[in-house]
């Protein structure tokens, strides 16, 4: 049973992945073209226009922005992901926690292709790879928890509550003011920057620039923190989805 | 007789009306009553709305009830469902496989039974071409040649029967009984009664979500066509 789940989930993504790249023209290159379009706004916005942030600011803004891309796009997609599938779920006796994993799976798989993007940009910008690169190892793993977790919880709701579909983008939206994303802790005076610091994002994105811009290691009691609110919303999530996975076959879509 | 495999008990299954706040349920199960043996075939007949095809999928486990129990051994009961999880940009193939992860195959198992999907759907090359480019008909060839691969402990089927043009109905047709002939366990809804007598050697009568009757076929069609003389039934 666990091993047959494990061939759907597998396959799927590797469906979800192939399908996409098969509904645009240029398909695949739309991984990578997208968010360097959007790096370059940000250029654009903060660089020729702005002229603000200091050197290295934008380097940071664009680490954030294309971590901010992969848990966002988690979040919403995994949470999205069982509203979405609800004529399967009334159709075959299959745990519903299947299509967030699933659609978390295939986003990540994407984050891989942005972010090879962005370490070529940051070495040709002057931020050479260190050996602190292996510290994105415990890094990715907390991201990837966290974004699945709060997708999960997400996950859970969205059926029986399809009018947050219009809120939650904008919540996350105010949770990426809130984390560091476009700005940089370090930059924030005092008290108020404590306060930013226990956000797990935050400390995410911190940890992220250290690692990518000045070969840093992460701060580990800062990363562990985080990582295991990561693993409270993941088990918090499945536990939701599983304890409502009965009501939603009776949905209608 | 053979072991049970699947027992239900004064089971009951209710559903909201509408997404609204505080809308009461209504319950297309009231209370039924089924007990499943390894090698019958069982039939279950009633008028429309009768609770039939939810009763299908107490059985096949992706409904549980709001009261009553339901008891099912270790073994697989699987909604004969038609392209179930199909993707329109994905190849003939990859749809097959994927659904039939869904219908509960193991990835080796449809791996070896890829050249008879191929086969059975007379997809030619087509069968490597996104499902997207097909033909209704053909789309429903495909479905249909994966969904009869599956071979779960108890086949669950809701009227479908027959898929695409004359001759492919025939074919899907014949397939379907000579599967059903196996010596598997199948439970059949359906509204065509002689399809039923034909195929089924137990009956059980649902009515208005509960069991009225559970027996030897012609014993219940007796009953059955009795009630349906005796009683007018409500115009709708």
């Amino acid at each position: 049973m666990r091993q047959h789940l494990i061939e759907l989930v597998l396959f799927s993504t590797y469906a979800e992945l192939r399908a996409e790249r098969a509904r645009s023209y240029l398909g695949l290159a739309w991984w990578v073209l997208d968010p360097a379009m959007q790096m370059a706004v940000w250029w654009l916005l903060i660089h020729v226009i702005l002229r603000a942030g200091g050197p290295d600011y934008l380097p940071s803004l664009l680490i954030g922005v294309t971590l901010w891309q992969w848990m966002k796009s988690c979040m919403i997609h995994g949470g999205y992901a069982i509203w979405s599938n609800l004529n399967l779920v009334r159709q075959v006796a299959l745990p519903p926690l299947v299509f967030p994993v699933v659609a978390v799976l295939s986003d990540t798989v994407k984050f891989f292709y942005i972010f090879a993007v962005l370490l070529v940009i940051l070495w040709v910008s002057g931020y050479p790879p260190s050996w602190a690169y292996f510290g994105l190892l415990p890094l990715f793993v907390a991201i990837l928890l966290l974004s699945a977790g709060v997708g999960f919880i997400i996950a859970a709701m969205v059926p029986l509550l399809p009018d947050l579909r219009f809120v939650i983008e904008q919540v996350l939206n105010v949770v990426m003011y809130l984390s560091g994303v476009v700005f940089m802790l370090s930059n924030i005076p005092s008290p108020l920057r404590e306060v930013l610091a226990l956000n797990p994002i935050a400390v995410i994105m911190d940890a992220a620039r250290g690692i990518l811009m000045h070969g840093l290691w992460p701060n580990w009691v800062g990363l562990t923190k985080a990582s295991l609110i990561a693993l409270v919303a993941c088990a918090l999530g499945a536990f939701v989805v599983a304890r409502l996975a009965p009501r939603y076959p009776k949905l209608a879509a | 007789m053979g072991e049970i495999l699947v027992e239900l008990r004064n089971v009951g299954v209710a559903f909201s009306a509408q997404r609204r706040m505080n809308d009461h349920r209504f319950w297309a199960l009231e209370d039924v009553d089924l007990t499943l043996r390894r090698g019958q075939r069982l039939g279950v007949i009633g008028r429309n709305g009768a609770g039939k095809s939810t009763l299908l999928r107490v059985i096949a486990g992706i409904l549980a009830p709001d009261r009553g129990t339901v008891k099912r051994g270790p073994v697989s009961c699987q909604l004969l469902s038609l392209a179930l999880g199909f993707v329109p940009h994905l190849s003939g193939r990859d749809n097959a496989v994927l659904s039939g992860l869904m219908l509960g195959l193991r990835r080796r198992d449809i791996t070896a039974r890829l050249a008879a999907i191929h086969e059975f759907s007379e997809l030619g090359d087509f069968f490597e071409q996104p499902i997207a480019a097909y033909s209704s008909g053909m789309m429903m060839r495909l479905a249909f040649s994966v969904a009869i691969q599956v071979e779960p402990d108890v086949l669950l089927i809701d009227e479908v029967m027959a898929v695409g043009d004359a001759e492919f109905q025939q074919k899907s047709g014949a397939a379907l009984r000579a599967r059903m002939g196996e010596g598997h366990t199948v439970v059949l809804v359906s509204h065509d009664e002689t399809q039923i007598a034909s195929l089924c050697d137990r009956v059980l009568w649902v009515e208005h979500g509960k069991s009225i009757l559970e027996g030897d076929r012609d014993e219940v069609f007796e009953a059955y066509h009795r009630d349906l003389h005796l009683v007018p039934t409500p115009k709708a």
